[in-house]
């Protein structure tokens, strides 16, 4: 059993990280808010011009937009799932990690819905969805969805840093300005620890693990339904609920190695995070490297014997016009974490952390796959079918703003490990629970 | 100069400076530093040529030269009304000048009468009726013009169109209990005097939502006239009223040529009331399953929500009682 950390020590280590920011950060503080300004200007650009400054035609209405926004809430729900199951099963090795999932949920929940305002042509027309909307409507679910798991998300993640807020109000030795003291005698409620009080946190964390596991799961598929239940080519499929899913998860993973990976450099956590936290979530990506790559195999074999003349139409142009995206995002990505995780030697931090970085390169290119080729086979041709009509290309206002997203996501992170410990340090100084106890 | 020549003066300068420190340690901040310096120029750089290029792009805006096409259609009542439509091509598509000011004139060759002036709207169309009885004609042929003058960088444009003037009416009447349409036409000979407009095709139209429904065609004899049975399934408003034009498309002498004439012959048009429409996907209201699944995933998700808050309050509560909570 490993001996708990104490909490003391543990606030000492991080607080100069909430004290002060250094130089370099502010570097990289700068630099983000030159990438999210460089978007700013392309959403000016955007507005003033109108969507025809996008790559975004009749033919093919939904672009890189979208694939973010699909991207992101597939890294927010994989956030919300690993760090709902690792709390709920209290597995000892989730602690210094934990907190990381928890930052990525929330965060990338935030940026996601982002891109569909930016990809709503007429957007003084977005409360119709609220005053006339049609419960039959997918979006209707999905507009319900992602808000019903933006309070959750939110609720969950100040149950879990509660503790560590109460840590730091009461903890002396940090020296934080007077408002800083404020807001976090503020947030912490009053938590002092008593038997009555971490019952209760208890409970209601259990409670709420258990509820963003649940609506990530009903989320994710709703966000899958808006593309199965239309009639188009490559997406009515009745795998694509669960597909989206493990799709989701997937890249979750990749991205929560890449960041552990920054954190562990940037904050110097070789002590917290080692190689066992790389090989657990390297596991489990690799679990879902297979059923991902299981899922995409199954959806494409009954499509291509189906042999539908507007599947087959797709099926041509995946393996022909996006031949290696294809084999990049259907291949690489699901092979090459199967081989570093799977064979011991190449089991390093190092190896890991590249393969989830392909992962979810993959995971991104998955998605822009699964939306521009099909659209660009539609089954009604359309009247005027000019190439640049017909076809899709992201313009540099679509790449700005996906770059923007990026930078904002970062952003945010690095201003979330300002404010909190990356690491769960309550939780570090808990008793760790015995193996026998856990489900 | 190269990257390598930059760097090696730049580490020349920063090396003399700063004597006192280790060697290694020296080259290895001045290369830090350095390449802090390059990231931020190339992004300064990058953000600038941005600025830049949108700046060029506007002050080079050449000169544009639209392009001004004319339509004309001769009505039943001795008046034209005149279309022009102004516009411009870039980049394949099709662009509109709205707010165009469009000049109209009619003329024989030797006297110009000026007809008014329209703004096109944003389909770039500027339309003008006018009475085209006293209008100069030579052997009867008017020549009508439109005319932009120009503004700004959009260079004038003119179109022109020549027509004789002709004249169709829509009468209706009833012979042994069957109906008919009767459509007659005239066109004006070389001194002015309307004399029968023969042999020529007419088509016959009702309104309908989207564009006019085509009811028949007939040909008009020597003495300029022409019949056909009345179709006994037009439906019309609710009074029966149905409104039915005879045209002349876009012919080489007499352009475009109308005329309407209404009549309640047609079957009335009862208003239904509609019947609450069944609950299915498709229809404005839901199915009940539906309804009832929702409410319940949103309430047992928004109770578990509001269990969450609770605790929290409840713990904001007993750290009042609690003697040693931080207040």
């Amino acid at each position: 059993m490993e001996t708990p950390y104490n909490q003391s020590d543990l606030l000492k280590e991080f607080s100069p990280h909430l004290e002060r920011t250094s130089v370099l950060q502010m570097i990289w503080i700068v630099f983000l808010l030159g990438v999210i300004g460089l978007g700013g200007f392309a959403l000016y650009t955007q507005i003033s011009k109108g969507h025809i400054v996008t790559g975004m035609r009749d033919n093919v209405v939904w672009g890189i937009y979208i694939v973010n926004f699909i991207f992101f809430m597939g890294v927010s729900y994989a956030g919300a799932l690993i760090s709902g199951s690792l709390h709920l099963f209290r597995a000892e090795w989730r602690k210094p990690i934990i907190r990381i999932a928890e930052f990525i949920t929330i965060i990338a929940l935030l940026i996601g819905p982002c891109y569909i305002l930016l990809c709503i042509g007429r957007l003084d027309r977005l409360p119709y969805l609220v005053l006339f909307g049609r419960i039959q409507s997918p979006i209707t679910w999905d507009v319900i969805a992602i808000s019903t798991d933006i309070f959750g998300c939110i609720i969950f993640l100040y149950l879990a840093l509660l503790r560590d807020i109460a840590q730091i109000r009461d903890f002396k030795e940090i020296s934080l300005p007077k408002w800083k003291k404020k807001m976090y005698s503020f947030l912490a409620l009053g938590y002092t620890g008593t038997p009555e009080q971490q019952k209760r946190l208890q409970n209601a964390t259990d409670i709420m693990a258990a509820m963003v596991i649940s609506i990530a799961i009903i989320v994710y598929s709703v966000l899958a339904w808006i593309f199965s239940v239309t009639l188009q080519p490559g997406w009515h499929s009745t795998i694509f609920g669960p597909y989206f899913v493990i799709a989701a998860v997937f890249s979750g993973c990749g991205i929560m190695i890449i960041t552990m990976w920054l954190f562990r450099k940037i904050y110097h956590l070789e002590h917290y995070i080692t190689r066992r936290h790389f090989v657990n979530v390297g596991v489990l990506m690799l679990v879902l490297a297979a059923l991902f790559g299981y899922f995409t195999f199954s959806d494409y074999l009954t499509k291509w014997y189906g042999s539908e003349k507007n599947d087959e139409l797709l099926i041509q142009l995946l393996f022909k016009k996006y031949y290696w995206l294809f084999i990049i995002s259907n291949y690489v990505g699901v092979l090459l974490p199967m081989i570093v995780v799977g064979i011991p030697k190449f089991r390093t931090i190092n190896n890991i952390t590249f393969s989830a970085i392909v992962v979810v390169l993959a995971l991104w290119i998955n998605r822009y796959l699964i939306v521009v080729p099909t659209l660009e086979s539609p089954y009604l041709p359309i009247q005027d079918s000019r190439p640049e009509w017909l076809f899709y290309n992201a313009t540099w206002v679509e790449w700005s703003l996906t770059a923007a997203g990026v930078a904002v996501f970062a952003l945010l992170m690095t201003l979330a490990s300002k404010f909190i410990p990356v690491v769960n340090v309550s939780e570090m100084g808990d008793k760790p629970v015995p193996e026998e106890e856990i489900l | 100069m190269s990257v390598k020549w930059v760097t090696s003066q730049f580490l020349k300068k920063k090396f003399y400076s700063k004597v006192n420190v280790p060697k290694a340690k020296r080259i290895y901040q001045m290369k830090k530093e350095f390449h802090l310096i390059i990231i931020i120029s190339l992004f300064a750089l990058t953000l600038s040529h941005q600025t830049a290029f949108a700046r060029e792009e506007s002050d080079t805006a050449a000169q544009i030269s639209p392009s001004l096409s004319l339509n004309y259609w001769c009505n039943s009542n001795d008046s034209a009304t005149l279309t022009a439509r102004i516009f411009f091509n870039r980049d394949k598509d099709m662009i509109c000048l709205k707010n165009a000011v469009i000049s109209f004139s009619a003329t024989d060759g030797n006297k110009i009468v000026p007809l008014g002036v329209a703004v096109a709207d944003s389909t770039g169309n500027a339309v003008l009726t006018c009475s085209t009885a006293s209008l100069p004609a030579k052997e009867g042929m008017i020549t009508y013009n439109a005319d932009f003058t120009g503004a700004g960088k959009y260079l004038p444009a003119t179109g022109s169109f020549s027509a004789k003037p002709a004249k169709l009416e829509v009468s209706f009447y009833e012979q042994d209990s069957v109906r008919y349409i009767k459509v007659t036409g005239t066109v004006k000979d070389a001194k002015g005097n309307p004399v029968p407009f023969a042999d020529q095709g007419i088509k016959l139209y009702v309104p309908s939502l989207f564009r006019p429904l085509p009811i028949g065609e007939i040909t008009l004899d020597k003495d300029g006239a022409g019949n056909m049975e009345f179709p006994k399934t037009l439906v019309g408003d609710s009074l029966g009223n149905i409104t039915v034009m005879a045209e002349i498309e876009e012919n080489d002498v007499y352009g475009n040529v109308v005329a309407s004439n209404s009549i309640p012959w047609a079957i009335s048009k009862h208003a239904i009331q509609a019947e609450r429409p069944s609950r299915e996907l498709w229809t404005p209201v839901a199915p009940i399953w539906m309804i009832i699944t929702l409410i319940i995933m949103l309430m047992g998700v928004w109770a578990h929500y509001v269990y969450a808050v609770v605790q929290l309050v409840k713990i904001k509560k007993s750290s009042k009682k609690d003697p040693y909570a931080i207040k």
